[in-house]
């Protein structure tokens, strides 16, 4: 597994005002491929990071209207097609009785495809991926800037994240 | 927030616009005229017409004061900048209380129950006389009423209080009030639009009924809130202190709600048509007949659809000549519902709708305006003093 990772420098702070600093410091050096780790969100961070807006809702949008058209289908074809009943004297094809269930698929799709979007878009499963340091699901937050991206230069990046107060700056993979 | 940006906080003091208060005069000169020639000349119109005009503005000055209180017990401190919008409309509450006594002099012409000729006629609305009987209409009323203001009084007048003396425990005290008038809310508004609307076809019942004119309610409350937040923002007046943030969170809220009303609306009626039962279909053959099968079809239109997909996207979320549109169309819908609940119970299967209804709508437009800015030209347009405010001044909505 161990190729699909990036080698890289991480730099860490202690404190959520340095990171954002940080960040923005980062990307002002012209550095797009970097990424900054925190256990939380942290307001103002995809400004910062300048990361633009995920292409997630378009997913969930579309597969509703999958899910909204799929019910109908369903509905239509059991209960006036395939196996056509006589409910209490209501024309087969009775809408109000379909739309719960379209509403139920349009919810289902929508929400399962944005998850299943959200793996797609953050390259999950990660099954064991590098530490950059434990204490980074807790109180800590990093800068990682991979060795691929423009103008990567180990010794100015180091020099930089501790003018900027990282604790600790360190090589490693992410 | 770690960066400090510098942001420019000034809030002005609210001169009401000239030509908007001699328009609201205007309004309130019409209604009034429209009041008088139609006592005299078309008394059942006359009462219709009153009776939606009423429930519609009781909505909007009750919409205000229910937001503020939810708003209190979940100690929300994004809305904080924006509360004094809401607080403008509960000014309106008082007079639900003369105009209610008002609408007692069209008694007799709205609610047939009250008639002993019907009553005796009718064993299913004589079963209900222990209910619909009209001292306790109006005792009910009254409670209603009495202890929105009393709520309003408590609620509204704590959070101006803390205007000027800035303790932070009138917050705190508020919470216990808020969560009170959320239950008193739930119990007698129900009462409320059962004994208003519902009663107007006494053999007709619907277990929901309530829960769906407050969801009418409270989206029509959140579309005024986001007119009145568009527009403020432009004039300049609450600079810094009400953002692009709160508008988005305000719309989203409108847009939740328009799926809350026809989650409501669909409920109601897709359990009365599945089961067929006599006694639950009346209300809606009545709607369905003639030209109001086409004002209940642009309810589903225009009160959920166009609305749900008009604010779906992000950016039309933070356009506000959107935002305005969509409002407006919220509360023109909301008007239309109401007018929808009443009108067929009289005009069977006719569309009617003209001078009388536009006539007393305007008065009492004019009254509700001139309420909200009295409202803002006594007090100032923002709680500075909130111990919150720095929460609704930072508020930013994440992609």
């Amino acid at each position: 597994m161990a190729a699909q990772y990036t080698k890289g420098i991480a730099g860490i702070w202690d404190n959520e005002a340095g990171i954002l600093k940080a960040a923005r410091k980062t990307r002002e050096m012209g550095f797009t491929k970097f990424d900054a780790i925190s256990a939380y969100p942290i307001h103002g961070m995809e400004e910062a990071c300048g990361i633009q807006r995920s292409w997630i809702p378009y997913v969930t949008f579309i597969a509703g209207c999958v899910g909204l058209m799929g019910g109908l289908a369903l509905t239509y074809w059991t209960s006036a097609v395939n196996w056509a009943v006589n409910i209490g004297g209501k024309p087969f094809f009775s809408l109000p009785a379909f739309v719960p269930i379209m509403f139920e698929l349009t919810v289902l799709f929508a929400a399962l495809s944005s998850v299943g979007a959200l793996f797609y878009a953050c390259k999950m499963p990660r099954i064991d991926p590098p530490v950059i340091d434990p204490d980074l699901s807790c109180h800590k937050f990093a800068i990682f800037v991979p060795f691929n991206d423009t103008g990567y230069d180990e010794a100015k990046l180091e020099r930089m994240f501790k003018e900027l107060g990282a604790i600790e700056v360190k090589k490693t993979e992410y | 927030m770690a960066e400090h940006k510098h942001v420019d906080l000034h809030v002005s003091k609210f001169e009401a616009p000239a030509k908007l208060k001699t328009l609201s005069f205007a309004l309130v000169a019409i209604g009034l005229l429209t009041f008088v020639i139609g006592l005299m000349k078309n008394p059942d119109r006359l009462w219709t017409s009153y009776l939606v005009a009423f429930f519609f503005f009781s909505c909007m000055g009750l919409s205000g004061l229910f937001w503020i209180a939810i708003n209190n017990t979940a100690k929300a401190g994004w809305s904080v900048s924006i509360r004094r919008f809401a607080e403008a409309t509960t000014s309106f509450i008082p007079f639900i209380l003369v105009f209610g006594l008002v609408l007692l002099l069209g008694f007799k012409k709205l609610f047939i129950w009250a008639d002993p000729a019907v009553i005796a006629s009718n064993p299913v609305i004589a079963a209900k006389t222990a209910y619909l009987n009209p001292t306790f209409f109006v005792i009910r009323l009254l409670i209603f009423v009495v202890g929105c203001m009393i709520f309003r009084w408590v609620i509204v007048g704590n959070s101006l209080k803390q205007d000027v003396s800035g303790d932070e425990n009138l917050t705190h005290k508020n919470v216990g009030p808020a969560i009170g008038f959320i239950a008193f809310f739930a119990l007698m508004f129900s009462f409320f639009s059962v004994d208003l609307l519902m009663s107007l076809l006494p053999t007709w019942y619907s277990t929901i009924f309530g829960i769906y004119c407050f969801s009418g309610l409270f989206q029509a409350g959140l579309a005024f809130l986001a007119i009145v937040i568009v527009l403020m923002r432009r004039s300049g007046l609450v600079k810094g202190y009400v953002t692009v943030e709160h508008q988005h969170d305000v719309v989203k809220y409108l847009k939740g709600f328009s799926i809350f009303w026809a989650y409501i609306a669909f409920s109601q009626f897709m359990l009365m048509w599945y089961a067929n039962l006599p006694e639950e279909t009346e209300y809606y053959i009545m709607r369905s007949l003639g030209g109001w099968m086409s004002i209940s079809t642009a309810l589903l239109i225009f009160r959920f659809v166009v609305p749900f997909l008009a604010l779906l996207p992000r950016a039309a979320k933070r356009n506000d000549a959107n935002v305005i549109l969509v409002s407006v169309l919220v509360l023109i819908m909301q008007y239309v519902d109401i007018y929808w609940m009443v009108y067929p119970n009289f005009f069977d299967g006719q569309v009617t709708f003209g001078f009388w209804e536009i006539g007393i709508f305007a008065g009492f437009a004019g009254i509700f305006l001139l309420c909200i800015m009295n409202f803002w030209s006594k007090h100032s347009l923002v709680p500075v003093k909130d111990p919150r405010m720095h929460e609704a001044l930072n508020h930013h909505v994440a992609y």
